[in-house]
């Protein structure tokens, strides 16, 4: 490469090929300002600018201990942004400051090759961030750009202007990575996905979002206002009623007067784990199957948490997935990037007909003291009422006749009491209220009875047939244990408002104008944007569903379909077709290029203009001149001789008058007249 | 182009075809190759009218016109010229020779020997001679036909290429067509005919004709066809010796002369076709023994007339 043509050896970046260096590196650190320190930006610009400004001569190259400075000066920074280390955002962010500060240093072609592979590397890197569809397309063209910087520093001579240079570097830039994409395409569907080895403690500090593993009426009401997509379902089969649809996250056993939590000592992940394998474990036999199976896909979109949301119970799953007693299954690891699931419920089974103790206990448990007017209204209804199921309507039957409404602006509880205050003074709230009200009213009377927090319902997407649950879904309700019909759901939310479990959230406040009222400007409230909104959720389905979703197991069940029973041989053979087929295309692609140098359009047209006269039997010969073929064909087809004739002069005056004006013109012609002739 | 330009042509065509019946192409050619500045080779058999056409053309330009019959005996002096040692003045005088003339007529080139030949060649090359130290400068136009006997006749002395080269184009007349043939065994005189031909053109007009010449359009079209059709030429498979830069020079040069004999200020490709043969056929080499002019027919139907780029 040293002495390439013409350049004399000459192995230095020209002034515009560190333009297209500096605008490449910017394209592909921009997306990081959303996750890192901002001042990164600004940095490869002064850089770059830096660089520039040598290379026109206004300033020399910076000296070793400059360099060094800067850089120490660079970490410095990254500390004080508050950044943990060891991470692997304080590992990027360091990468993409060498990656800022490699600019100033870019001198010879290889220099550039650095920060060109280094932001290839960048590329693929955001995507640990976010893999959203439209992250997808911006690494496209960042891709395109960095590839364009990449031919734009190995040119020397700048033959072309500005626009002209941008145009041609980005056209072959794209042409280049285009004839990528069959490659790119083999390897994705084929390479083994292998489970990482290790990893880095990885963004640590990420938001969890969604429901969590405790309740105090008020979490369900902030989550109402969120109108981020939860997850969403394709069913194999009929789709349930809407009121169907409860979405079983966790189950909360323990009231603490305030606060609904799952047990009393909030266990973390690992303990929960540990909880989940051994004593807190699900027992397959405790679930008598009956009703109809429904058969589902689920993608959930990361949370920072291992929730995941099912209809319940589940019996057949795939995936790293946990199932616990209370039916509920859960993810090995907190959510860091959607995750797929297929599952097999039966709403209609019979849960825990045998109740175990310690799981009784726990579904009795009630703070020491605290409520006492809701545990003598307990006590005075269950004397009142002969059996349970009559209690258990009496207490439903109330929330009806009573003065309760259903408001996602609630008055505030105090700390304690907070039962009373809400069954007998302000007696307005949302899930969490009447969920957490009935069971308590439930224990009180010494029915075993839980809270289950998750989402209910859906919206229907008929773009993509899929349900798609949303934050504001989110939802509460009980669940009772009977003898002989052990667990029993009862959502006391449907009795005060049963729009809320028909229609949605918006249904049930419609009157109250609560619903997303924090965002203004959500496409939400324009409904004429809806139909949009729809199809662009079903784009974003399709892609975490097939292409995020891509992991080993499907990419099992892909290689089944195609090769049947898999053996290496077989795997190798296909995998060695595909790629024949593609180094073949490219050898022909390469061909065909070469062999087409094409002509100019005046020229084409005439090549058409003989092929007319040839299916009427006036053939040219090659050695030919246009004049005397149209006397030939004039003389032959005498009907069209003026159109022929006429044609030839157009085409002579074109071609052979070296001052002729009007091109655009004269093509337009030759074509009407070819238009006349066929 | 003066608008005088395209009358005198053709009334100057138009003599001509009265002294030579029937051959209306090779007279064309034969003025195009003196509106090129360039000089002709004429080949045929003895007895087609060779110097009947040399003269008609002397006569119709109004140019001054002189003819050497080539001999094996031939020396250079004989036609350019010696100084003579004159007794009045004491000194030697230059006495200037036959080839100082406007159109010089060299008959049977090819029976006097290589050195009478090559004198004449650097005379028509150079458009000067050089006589003991002294360059005497030849009139101008220059114009030299030399009529050739095809070379399997005996006693000829057949022309190396380096020296066909010299001739911008090589035209051979032909039997005349059955028609023309009768009125010739009728007893029609050409030297008659020749006697009687009035005078078009002048030293003076001719010159200005010549200068239209290089003024005539080229466009790149055109251009790419003759690149291709020399490009052709140079095929190893084709041709032993392909046209050299100066025979390409030749070509547009002619084809430029052509156009406007045909009363045109550009050029086609029908032009180039015309002088193509008479251009390339005394240059180039076929593999085998083909004729050279058999060998630029073929190869003028075989490169594609239109195509590639441009717009």
């Amino acid at each position: 490469m040293g002495n390439g043509l013409g350049t004399g050896g000459n192995n230095y970046i020209t002034y515009s090929g560190m333009i297209w260096l500096l605008a490449a590196q910017l394209v592909v650190m921009l997306p990081f300002a959303l996750h890192l320190p901002v001042w990164l930006i600004p940095l490869v610009l002064f850089a770059a600018g830096w660089r520039l400004w040598v290379l026109s001569g206004g300033a020399s190259q910076p000296g070793t201990l400059l360099k060094l400075g800067l850089m120490l000066f660079g970490i410095g920074g990254l500390f004080l942004s508050g950044l943990k280390f060891p991470s692997l955002e304080a590992m990027s962010a360091l990468l993409l400051l060498g990656f800022a500060f490699k600019s100033l240093e870019v001198i010879q072609r290889r220099d550039a090759l650095v920060v060109v592979f280094i932001g290839y590397f960048l590329v693929a890197l955001h995507f640990l961030y976010t893999q959203s569809i439209l992250a997808g397309l911006y690494g496209v063209v960042s891709l395109v750009v960095l590839t364009g910087a990449l031919i734009g520093t190995q040119q020397t001579v700048a033959e072309f202007t500005a626009v002209q240079n941008v145009r041609f570097n980005l056209r072959l830039a794209a042409v280049m990575l285009l004839q990528c994409v069959p490659l790119m395409l083999l390897l994705f569907v084929f390479a083994p996905r292998l489970q990482p080895l290790w990893s880095l403690p990885m963004l640590t500090d990420q938001a969890k979002t969604g429901i969590s593993d405790r309740m105090t009426p008020g979490d369900i009401a902030s989550l109402s206002q969120s109108a981020e997509l939860a997850f969403r379902v394709t069913f194999k089969g009929e789709r349930p009623a809407q009121n169907q649809l409860y979405w079983r996250g966790l189950v909360l056993n323990h009231f603490d007067g305030h606060e609904w939590r799952q047990f009393e000592q909030t266990p973390d992940l690992w303990q929960m784990k540990e909880l989940v394998r051994q004593e807190y474990a699900f027992r397959p036999d405790a679930v008598q199957v009956a009703g109809t199976p429904i058969e589902y896909e689920a993608v959930y979109e990361k949370t920072g948490q291992p929730w995941l949301f099912t209809l319940s119970p589940t019996l057949k799953v795939a995936g790293d997935v946990l199932q616990a007693a209370d039916f509920r299954v859960m993810a090995a690891q907190e959510l860091q990037a959607p995750l797929l699931l297929k599952a097999t419920s039966y709403p209609q089974a019979l849960r825990d007909v045998q109740l175990a103790s310690s799981l009784r206990e726990l579904a009795l448990q009630l703070p020491t003291d605290g409520d006492l007017r809701s545990r003598e209204l307990a006590q005075r209804l269950r004397q009142e009422t002969g059996s349970e199921q009559a209690y258990i309507d009496k207490v439903l039957a109330r929330f009806r006749e009573q003065q309760f409404f259903y408001t996602l602006r609630p008055p505030t509880l105090g700390d304690s009491n907070t039962i009373d205050e809400f069954l007998f003074e302000s007696q307005r709230g949302f899930c969490a209220h009447y969920a957490g009200s009935f069971v308590f009213l439930m224990r009180a009377a010494g029915i075993p009875a839980r809270v289950v927090a998750g989402y209910q319902g859906g919206e229907w997407n008929a773009q993509g047939q899929y349900l798609a649950v949303h934050q504001y879904d989110a939802h509460a309700w009980a669940e009772v244990w009977q003898q002989g019909k052990g667990w029993v759901q009862i959502d006391p939310t449907a009795v005060i408002a049963p729009q809320r479990v028909e229609q949605g959230l918006e249904a049930a406040v419609q009157a109250e104008g609560s619903f997303l009222q924090g965002q203004l400007l959500s496409t939400r409230h324009l409904p004429w944007l809806n139909g949009l909104r729809h199809k662009l959720d079903a784009v974003q389905y399709g892609w975490q569903r097939w292409v995020l979703g891509y992991d080993q197991t499907t990419q099992m069940d892909l290689l089944h379909a195609i090769l049947g029973e898999l053996t290496l041989l077989r795997v190798a053979t296909l995998v060695g077709g595909v790629l024949v087929v593609i180094l073949l295309g490219w050898l022909l692609m390469l061909g065909l290029a070469r062999r087409h140098a094409r002509e100019a359009l005046e020229h084409q047209l005439y090549r058409r203009f003989c092929a007319i006269l040839a299916k009427r039997g006036v053939v040219r010969q090659p050695g030919q001149a246009p004049g005397a073929f149209a006397q030939q064909a004039a003389a032959a087809l005498p009907a069209q001789s003026d159109n022929i004739r006429a044609f030839t002069q157009v085409y002579e005056t074109l071609c052979y008058l070296p001052d002729a004006s009007g091109y655009a013109k004269h093509t337009r012609q030759l074509k009407a007249l070819l238009g006349k002739l066929s | 182009m003066t608008t005088a330009a395209p009358q005198l042509i053709q009334a100057t065509l138009a003599q001509l075809n009265k002294v030579i019946l029937g051959k209306e192409q090779p007279v064309r050619l034969a003025l195009t190759c003196l509106l090129a500045n360039g000089h002709l080779l004429l080949e045929d058999l003895p007895g087609m009218g060779k110097t009947t056409l040399a003269h008609a053309l002397a006569q119709v330009c109004g140019l001054e016109y002189k003819r050497v019959q080539f001999t094996s005996d031939l020396l250079p002096a004989d036609l350019i010229g010696a100084s003579v040692f004159e007794s009045q003045s004491s000194s030697f005088r230059f006495h200037p020779g036959p080839v100082f003339s406007q159109l010089f007529l060299a008959d049977e080139l090819n029976r006097a020997t290589p050195k009478a030949q090559s004198a004449l060649l650097e005379a028509m090359e150079e458009g000067q001679v050089s006589v003991d130290g002294t360059t005497h400068r030849l009139p101008s136009p220059f114009f030299v036909i030399a009529t050739q006997n095809p070379q399997s006749q005996s006693g000829t002395f057949p022309l190396p290429e380096s020296q066909l080269d010299r001739f911008l184009l090589r035209v051979s007349l032909g039997y005349p067509g059955p028609q023309v043939e009768r009125e010739l065994l009728k007893g029609r005189n050409g030297r008659q005919a020749l006697a009687n031909l009035p005078q078009v053109l002048n030293g003076q007009r001719l010159k200005a004709l010549q200068s239209l010449v290089p003024q005539v359009k080229l466009s790149d079209n055109l251009l790419d066809y003759i690149q291709r059709l020399i490009a052709h030429t140079r095929q190893s498979d084709v041709c032993h010796l392909g046209l050299s830069p100066r025979g390409a020079q030749a070509l547009v040069k002619s084809a430029q002369s052509w156009a406007l004999l045909q009363g045109r200020g550009h050029v086609l490709p029908e032009d180039v076709q015309a002088v193509f043969v008479a251009v390339a056929g005394h240059r180039l080499v076929g593999r085998e023994e083909t004729q050279g002019e058999q060998l630029a027919r073929h190869i003028l139907d075989k490169v594609d007339v239109i195509g590639s780029g441009h717009g």
